[in-house]
């Protein structure tokens, strides 16, 4: 394992911030941290980046202490967006990848590269200030970057982009991952964390939930999401064996069963050995167990 | 490159490039040559006309020579006429002085149709009152050659003192040159700390509050960041001495044949170059201490906005001591500057006054300036130690409120 976190602990005066936290992320791996505001995930960023000191427990990378490691290996993307308003696109770029120990050749094809890559190569020599904030925000984010580190930190990478920008900013981690960065990131939208995860922790109030394989999260829950596209009434599928919750979503209905195994049943009765436009037995979404382990403690 | 001259130079890059920055410097130049060619300029812009005067001498005594013209006062000596009043009211004449003898003395009568200005009414007194010593002095029928000792002589005055510890006393005027170069180097010193002050404060605080800080200290050590920024700034004031210094230098030496260069020279001499190596040392001292304390104050705000907020006591306690500074113009010799010359706050403003304009040993200037050497290394061991948990520390509330949030969350 690269990075790993054991026992880590972050108490202040009069709160825990993070409390007994484990988890381990493998080489140019992409592990979601996620959990509702104020759960821990900026502290434990800033512990790992020996911004912040632990309490106690170990923070390493690659076995040793990660307060010993190279800094130059490391790209940090802060969740709050900022950069330096008074600087040049590309004199800013620049700055953060020299200060980061990279030569001016390679900088200099790097930049080209991801200035391209982002659309934003007309704004290259303007003031950041000048920028919109999506446009600020790829900046920002190929100055996380742009020095080609080997351990990469994404707090809340999406936040704020439209869904074009999303992908491209996908696409990009996920060359990044190509490339072999490691690459731990934190999102309150779902959706991207399930596409690009291999692993994640699931943090509430700086507890761990879950650590681990989203496949394995799913399995917990099991395939206990059943989606219908049938003429059979709503009123029966309600009352029978194994379902938990029936409810009408547009055109089709969305079963909770008790667990999948009663799928077949269902199956059996609602087509009768017709013609069913569609059956669809399948894992709850991460945005589901999320707001169930999650929400379901609160209640 | 190391990560320090990097963040050095990219600060230091960015800060000469700001137009404030230039316009600043612009401004202290155009101030000081103003200063210096003030009666070049006056001429230019205001174009006085000297005085039309009339001088009626109804004295047996040659005044010719005393009332003669010069670029303020023009003389004409006609004999009284009715025409001369005419040309006062039709302000071809600006004044009639009639002088006449009366009981051995002097009479002296002004007339004028406008009221003389102020300075016009003082120059024609003065010149009257030395008319009327030469007066004086022929009714006492002794030798031109031994007027013109009386006139001419002056007192030689020598202060000794028979302390040794401390420095030779200096003259009178040693002192009023040493009071007048201090009170200048006191406003050079306030106006530089409030400009490089509120730019460290600033430049920390805009850094924080737009979260690029928390980028670059992933990279950077947060020591590292401050002594960047003591650095950076420190040398932009540098730069800016230098190019005000050496611009004031090229007029002073180039233009008027380097008349005024040689005027400042005989100054310096006049006030000795120690007093000039004590300010510069005071100087430097006093504004790397502020800007201490700026980096640390900058480091305690979340945003911008707020850097004036955390600023403020740092300006009071400057502009305490710029006034016991200017209070000093009136009597250097007072209790309130002998303690402010000591507190390394104000010490930079209060201690070269001292240095210059009373009779001061050698030692005091010392044991000032190695306080505020010694407070200068506690504020910077203090402050980064500080800098380390602040900067990276955002909390809302007053600057109380914020130094207990940085160890509430940091200890």
């Amino acid at each position: 394992m690269t990075l790993t976190l054991e026992h880590v602990v972050k108490k202040y005066k009069d709160f825990t911030a993070v409390n007994d936290l484990n988890f381990s992320i493998g080489k140019g791996e992409i592990f979601g941290l996620i959990g509702q505001n104020g759960a821990g995930k900026t502290t434990t960023f800033r512990m790992i980046l020996d911004l912040q000191e632990q309490t106690s427990g170990n923070i390493t990378w690659d076995g040793a202490p990660i307060k010993k490691i190279n800094r130059d290996l490391l790209g940090y993307l802060p969740e709050e967006r900022g950069i330096f308003p008074q600087m040049k696109v590309e004199e800013q770029l620049v700055f953060f990848g020299e200060l980061r120990g990279m030569d001016r050749k390679e900088l200099k094809s790097e930049l080209d590269f991801w200035i391209k890559r982002f659309d934003i190569e007309e704004k290259r020599y303007d003031k950041a200030e000048t920028l919109s904030k999506g446009n600020q925000q790829k900046v920002q984010l190929i100055a996380s970057f742009i020095h080609k580190p080997k351990f990469l930190i994404l707090d809340e990478p999406f936040s704020g982009l439209d869904p074009v920008n999303r992908d491209l900013l996908k696409n990009a981690i996920l060359l990044l991952k190509e490339r072999g960065t490691t690459i731990l990131f934190s999102s309150h939208q779902m959706d991207n964390v399930e596409e690009l995860c291999d692993h994640l922790c699931l943090l509430k109030r700086g507890v761990s939930l879950f650590s681990g394989s989203l496949l394995e999260l799913k399995k917990q829950y099991g395939k206990t999401k059943l989606t219908i596209r049938t003429d059979y009434p709503i009123e029966k599928l309600e009352k029978m064996t194994g379902v938990l919750e029936a409810k009408e979503e547009r055109d089709e209905y969305v079963l909770k069963l008790e667990n999948e195994s009663f799928a077949q049943s269902i199956f059996e009765a609602v087509s009768n050995g017709l013609y069913i436009e569609k059956f669809s037995l399948d894992y709850l979404s991460l945005d589901e167990i999320f707001k169930h382990k999650v929400g379901g403690d609160n209640e | 490159m190391n990560k320090l001259w990097i963040l050095i130079k990219s600060l230091y890059k960015q800060k000469l490039r700001q137009k404030s920055f230039i316009l600043m410097t612009l401004l202290y130049i155009a101030v000081i040559a103003v200063v210096m060619y003030w009666s070049e300029i006056k001429s230019i812009f205001i174009n006085d006309e000297a005085l039309q005067v009339a001088l009626i001498n109804e004295t047996t005594i040659e005044l010719d020579s005393i009332f003669s013209s010069n670029n303020d006062i023009a003389f004409t000596y006609p004999s009284e006429s009715e025409n001369i009043y005419k040309q006062l009211e039709q302000e071809e004449l600006d004044a009639v002085v009639k002088i006449s003898e009366e009981n051995k003395n002097l009479k002296a009568n002004i007339i004028t149709y406008t009221p003389l200005k102020l300075t016009d009414q003082s120059t024609i007194s003065s010149l009257i009152d030395y008319a009327s010593k030469i007066y004086g002095i022929q009714q006492l029928e002794i030798t031109a050659k031994e007027a013109e000792h009386l006139l001419d002589t002056e007192p030689i005055i020598i202060n000794t003192n028979l302390n040794e510890d401390l420095a030779d006393g200096k003259s009178e005027d040693e002192k009023q040159s040493g009071l007048w170069a201090s009170y200048f180097v006191g406003i050079v010193i306030y106006f530089f700390l409030m400009t490089f002050l509120s730019m460290i404060t600033t430049d920390v605080a805009s850094e924080k509050g737009s979260r690029a800080l928390e980028m670059l200290l992933v990279s950077v050590k947060p020591g590292i960041h401050f002594q960047s920024k003591l650095i950076g700034v420190f040398l932009i004031a540098l730069t800016q001495f230098a190019i005000i210094f050496g611009v004031i230098y090229g007029f002073l030496r180039f233009t008027d044949g380097g008349a005024k260069w040689e005027i400042v020279k005989s100054f310096v001499n006049e006030i000795s170059y120690s007093y000039v190596l004590y300010v510069i040392v005071f100087l430097l001292l006093t504004i790397f201490l502020y800007l201490i304390m700026g980096a640390l104050f900058g480091s305690l705000v979340s945003k911008v906005e707020e850097a004036s907020q955390v600023m403020t006591p740092a300006i009071l306690v400057m502009l305490v001591g710029f006034y016991v500074m200017i209070s000093g113009i009136g009597n250097p010799d007072t209790m309130l500057i002998k303690v402010f010359s000591y507190i390394p706050f104000t010490s930079g403003m209060v201690m070269p006054m001292r240095i210059g304009a009373t009779d001061i040993s050698t030692i005091e200037p010392i044991i000032s300036l190695s306080i505020l050497f010694i407070t200068v290394v506690v504020a910077y061991v203090i402050s980064l130690s500080f800098y380390k948990r602040s900067v990276l520390t955002y909390s809302t509330g007053g600057i109380i409120q914020k130094i207990k949030t940085v160890f509430k969350v940091t200890t």
